[in-house]
């Protein structure tokens, strides 16, 4: 029982940073239709970012919101190469990201090094069902809650979320109503640079990253998407949680080796059936 | 640049034709096609160290790669542009999971002491014997893709690739073609994986990182996609450059990570650069520009019907591309009148009777595809030299 309560747990925090990564995406293809592979790059900058602020002796909290930020604004940057310039399909878009994503290697290995880092999350452990948790992988849980159910709010009731919203839903028919389509896209690159910055400083404590951790990140992140069809924020926490306590699980129970074997599994099987849908045709 | 290189090199181009006629031809990104080069490698390898002759594991390293291919192919070739992308990472991220766990593979270290490849008990342990063998490769590969891509099926895939529901209903076994396409395109990097077992003589997972998947699209896209000049050229072109600037960030005093920072920056640099100016690739680019050009210099009446697409197609065959003074002048009397004398001809020389500068179009068009990158800039130069025999030839031509 007590095993089970942890992996739950642990897999569920886990889980909160694929749903974000996801989101990230998620949010990023509404708005474009572009599919941002460098998505993990931005958990791995803020992440790294996190622990050169720490060590400069900056407090918690502000050295995550400061990464957090950096990660939207990295993410701004990207979007404003992969789709600043007009006509820039979004297949060709998904190159560009791949391209910014080699890129962001060469700028984390040349601030960073190639060592994995880590730095310390919040310390101590709770007991919950007879299971010795980390209290960080309830603040990872906590703040995935609070941020996705924000972002969430911020798409329902601001003019601003309507108005991504809009141009998620028809690109040509929001530029007829005066919505600026291509500043609610960079927009939402930001947005989801945050939230994929948000995912690396959350996990990191918990989990090392080195400048290739994306590869890891974006791909689970993409395969919680790929679960919501890329345009579903609920069903990409659902299957972000799911991937994350399938992950645990297999990993307690079985052997860690074949965690990654599981997810990817997961994605091509959700992929595979997804595929002879109409609805995956015309949104690709 | 020592032979080392230019055998790397030569491997990079044999996957990368595979990669760019996937992507150009079936409109597929693969982030995986590293994958069917390590499984192309193993297959010879773990052949090699059960004591089959190496030629067999040379041979079984295409057919093995194609097959996964196929087998992997027919539930994943469903998917779509971004989906696809992800789907053969995911692969490729399983295989190297799967090798780095496998006893039988040797796990994380992989499989060494490979034999070096022996045909009829000529060993080849030379670098320079390598080095042919891999131009061989090249070549081989070169001209299956372009008789593939000139071949009925060829034609289904271009048509696929503008448009999928029209080609479908024009009757273009859609699916079939696609993993075709799949599957040849692997056994071209499984043919390059084998080779370089034997030529290296140790594999292990490492030597076949995500990034060698994206090196590869990254040559592909910058050479040109659907083009197989671009494809070599583009392998060409990265593999020199990075080889130049490793050389580079090795000097004395440069730090450590230097040749990894450098390497990457300019695997994105240029992807990311190419993709938004240059989206057709540099080779197709130039080739379009070098045949502007010429059709400017050329005289004007004659250019359009030249470049329609027949003429390189039937063209090809003939392959010495100078014509000899009697090879124009017998088709000549045909152009104007398309009731050829010769009845026997007609067949193949219908693009120089469409094209009335003769032998000149045809060796002109179709020399551009056919080597790496140096070959299109020669092209204004060529073709120059060819009007003052061409506009004489229509002359003669009406004469009789």
């Amino acid at each position: 029982m007590g095993d089970l309560v942890q992996y739950l747990v642990t897999g569920v925090g886990i889980g909160c940073a694929y749903a974000l990564t996801g989101s990230g995406l998620v949010v990023i293809y509404r708005v474009t239709r572009v599919v941002n592979f460098a998505q993990g790059s931005f958990a791995v900058l803020s992440a790294l970012t996190v622990t050169t602020l720490l060590a400069a002796g900056l407090p918690h909290g502000l050295a995550e919101a400061i990464a957090v930020l950096l990660g939207g604004g990295v993410g701004a940057l990207t979007g404003l190469v992969a789709i600043g310039k007009p006509g820039t399909t979004p297949q060709s878009a998904l190159i560009v990201t791949l391209g910014l994503g080699v890129l962001a290697y060469a700028i984390e290995i040349l601030l960073w090094g190639d060592q994995p880092r880590s730095f310390g999350g919040l310390s101590g452990s709770v007991t919950i069902f007879g299971a010795r948790i980390q209290t960080h992988y309830l603040l990872i849980i906590g703040v995935t809650a609070v941020v996705l159910a924000g972002a969430a709010a911020l798409f329902a009731r601001t003019d601003l979320g309507r108005a991504l919203t809009a141009t998620a839903a028809d690109p040509y028919a929001a530029r007829v109503v005066g919505i600026d389509v291509l500043r609610m896209g960079l927009l939402a690159f930001a947005v989801g640079g945050a939230l994929g910055g948000l995912a690396g400083v959350l996990v990191t404590p918990v989990q090392q990253v080195s400048f290739d951790s994306d590869v890891a990140l974006v791909v689970n992140g993409f395969s919680a998407a790929i679960l919501g069809n890329l345009t579903r924020p609920a069903l990409t926490l659902a299957g972000g949680l799911l991937l994350g306590v399938v992950q645990a699980l297999v990993g307690g129970y079985l052997s860690t080796a074949y965690q990654t074997e599981v997810a990817l599994l997961f994605m091509l099987a959700v992929l595979i059936a997804r595929a002879g849908r109409r609805d995956v045709v015309e949104a690709a | 640049m020592n032979l080392a290189v230019l055998i790397l090199l030569g491997l990079s181009a044999m996957s990368v034709v595979g990669l760019s006629l996937l992507m150009g031809y079936a409109g597929q990104v693969s982030l995986g096609q590293a994958s069917f080069y390590a499984i192309g490698a193993y297959t010879a390898g773990l052949l090699a160290l059960h004591g089959v002759p190496t030629v067999v594991g040379l041979l079984a390293a295409p057919i093995v790669s194609a097959l996964t291919a196929v087998l992997v192919g027919v539930p994943t070739l469903r998917l779509r542009g971004p989906q696809l992308a992800f789907a053969t990472l995911a692969l490729q991220l399983i295989l190297l999971s799967v090798l780095g766990d496998a006893d039988w593979a040797g796990g994380a270290i992989g499989l060494q002491g490979l034999p070096y490849l022996s045909v009829g008990g000529f060993e080849l342990d030379q670098d320079f014997e390598y080095a042919l063998l891999v131009l061989a490769g090249v070549v081989l590969v070169s001209v299956i893709a372009r008789n593939l891509v000139r071949s009925r099926v060829g034609r289904g895939l271009r048509a696929l690739a503008t448009g999928e529901m029209a080609a479908a209903a024009s009757g273009v076994p859609v699916g079939a073609y696609r993993l075709m396409v799949f599957g040849v395109s692997a056994a071209f990097a499984g043919l390059a994986g084998g080779i370089y077992a034997f030529y290296l003589g140790y594999l292990a997972p490492g030597s076949f990182p995500v990034l060698l998947s994206i090196e590869y699209v990254v040559m592909a896209v910058v050479g040109g996609i659907g083009s197989i000049g671009g494809a070599l050229a583009g392998a060409a072109l990265i593999t020199v450059l990075v080889r130049l600037l490793t050389t580079l960030a090795t000097q004395p005093g440069m730090p450590s990570y230097a040749p990894s920072v450098l390497s990457y920056a300019v695997y994105a640099l240029l992807l990311i650069a190419i993709v938004l100016f240059v989206p057709d690739g540099i080779v197709p680019t130039l080739r379009r520009r070098s045949s502007w050009l010429a059709s400017r210099r050329l005289w004007p009446p004659f250019r359009s019907p030249s470049r329609s697409s027949s003429a390189p197609r039937s063209t090809l065959r003939p392959s010495p591309p100078q014509p000899s003074p009697p090879q124009p002048s017998a088709p000549q009397p045909s152009a104007p009148q398309p009731s050829a004398p010769q009845p026997s001809r007609a067949q193949p020389s219908v693009a120089r009777q469409l094209s009335p500068r003769g032998g000149s179009a045809a060796s002109s068009s179709p020399a551009p595809p056919a080597p790496a990158a140096p070959s299109s800039p020669t092209t204004p130069e060529r073709s120059p030299t060819a009007p003052p025999g061409s506009p004489t030839s229509p002359g003669t031509g009406t004469a009789p």
